[in-house]
């Protein structure tokens, strides 16, 4: 990828975005998904009630001063779509974008990876240097019990 | 609190984004207001759907950072659960990547001298990364039951809207009623707050955890399904081995008397008050395995709800086990 755009998502708002810091000079774009703010998606609402109610505009005000500190054009409307649009005008080979844990990350990023190659950055870990395995969600404590090591190492290591 | 402005400093000064090195296009949002006055007013054209007005609360790393510059973890794990305690007010910004919780949790260890004093604070951030993990794991079966509800109540019997009164915070409590205002107006509430509401909404008035957790998420600048809807299945007792609730004793310490000597359910009564047993018998109905078990343990279980419990916004060993 040449001359990638840089999808910037809302789990990502800050200088810390792997793609901003990959790429800090290509352009960038943050798309106000509609669909979410107005209450139709499982992030913002429980999916079995149909009459999703819309997010209030502190949110989106929040997002958006968030947003003026970062180089980044702002859209609204359909993200996948806007992303493509976007990647298009600037006559981009690619999208890069960062890791997300919202499930709703992945259903955009595969209708992008279907217009464009897509790069997903990885985000640096809360848990340094696992041992591979899956953790046990099952409950905090028996997660905690192995990730808490592992982040009081770094605490250690510290002259 | 308010401070007064000074004489001649703009109360409301423009507002410009970092400039972007490539040319705009028509659809493109505006980076440049007059002032916030302006930018709200632009936003409500922007997002008509969108209720209410903008937060006290700003967003953006110039916001964020000095509240990283002030933890301090050794106050925070002595006071986190009174509402003027030395919390952190981190969420929204960990919430949407302006502070990672890497970043997080090395200010955190950079500045801790003794692993003690901070360790109840880094293990709230571990409880952050596990609800992020548990996400990825239910994806939208986040908004199902996780396991049984331990109220005896029939999950049908709840009530599968928002009453008006708690959605126009004149309930009469003038604690929750403090509590909606503010999570109206900011978007944020204190965590202890969290609890209290929600344990009211599901079993003062028998309401659907998804009901509360989603009126949560439109407000709440941190809210994400995550640690949102798994915190309100804790409460309502399907990802935990029991109910949480409370009284009025354990919320007038914690908020510093802030409500009680004010409300006039004070005199009239308060549907709070009550020791834990009372209100445990008059809130939810024996389970069958309570009542059939015989051996006795579960009914220890159940009736050893002391002080100090209920002083957690969360179980100190969770039994939960999602599906």
């Amino acid at each position: 990828m040449q001359h990638p755009v840089l999808w910037i998502h809302g789990e990502a708002l800050g200088p810390a975005n792997p793609a901003l810091q990959t790429f800090p000079d290509r352009p960038a774009v943050f798309v106000f998904d509609t669909e979410l703010l107005g209450g139709r998606s499982p992030t913002s609402s429980d999916p079995a009630n149909t009459l999703g109610e819309p997010v209030s505009l502190k949110r989106i005000g929040f997002l958006y001063e968030c947003l003026l500190e970062l180089p980044v054009t702002l859209r609204r409307g359909d993200v996948a779509a806007e992303v493509l649009a976007f990647a298009q005008r600037h006559g981009a080979d690619g999208v890069v974008t960062s890791e997300a844990t919202d499930p709703r990350f992945s259903r955009i990023a595969e209708r992008i990876a279907a217009g464009l190659p897509l790069e997903v950055l990885p985000v640096p870990p809360f848990i340094p240097d696992g041992d591979g395995q899956a953790f046990d969600l099952g409950r905090f404590g028996r997660y905690w019990r192995r990730a808490a090591p592992l982040v009081w190492q770094a605490w250690q290591a510290e002259p | 609190m308010r401070t007064a402005i000074p004489a001649g400093v703009n109360a409301d000064p423009p507002i410009h984004g970092v400039p972007l090195g490539w040319e705009s296009a028509p659809g493109d949002l505006p980076r440049e207001f007059a002032g916030r006055g302006a930018q709200a007013q632009a936003l409500r054209g922007l997002f008509p759907e969108a209720p209410g007005n903008l937060s006290p609360v700003r967003g953006g790393r110039s916001a964020a950072l000095p509240l990283l510059e002030q933890i301090r973890p050794d106050r925070y794990a002595k006071s986190r659960n009174f509402l003027d305690g030395a919390v952190t007010r981190l969420s929204p910004y960990i919430r949407h990547g302006v502070l990672t919780l890497v970043e997080v949790r090395d200010a955190v260890l950079h500045r801790t001298r003794e692993r003690g004093s901070s360790e109840k604070l880094i293990n709230e951030l571990g409880w952050r990364d596990y609800w992020q993990r548990l996400w990825r794991q239910l994806g939208e079966g986040i908004w199902d039951d996780q396991e049984p509800l331990k109220t005896g109540h029939d999950p049908e019997s709840y009530d599968t809207e928002l009453p008006l009164d708690i959605a126009a915070g004149r309930t009469g409590l003038a604690c929750m009623d403090g509590f909606i205002a503010e999570l109206h107006s900011t978007g944020w509430l204190h965590n202890h707050a969290r609890m209290w509401l929600a344990a009211y909404l599901v079993h003062w008035r028998r309401i659907r955890w998804q009901v509360g957790a989603a009126w949560f998420l439109r407000h709440l600048l941190d809210g994400d399904p995550a640690s949102n809807n798994l915190s309100w299945q804790w409460v309502a007792s399907c990802f935990s081995h029991k109910p949480y609730f409370f009284n009025r004793a354990n919320l007038e310490r914690y908020s510093g008397g802030a409500f009680c000597h004010a409300c006039p359910l004070n005199r009239e009564g308060c549907p709070l008050e009550g020791s834990y047993e009372e209100l445990e018998a008059r809130l939810f109905r024996p389970m069958p395995a309570v009542r059939s078990g015989g051996d006795g343990r579960q009914l220890r279980r159940q009736a050893g709800r002391g002080g100090n419990a209920s002083a957690l916004s969360r179980p100190a060993r969770p039994q939960a086990r999602p599906r």
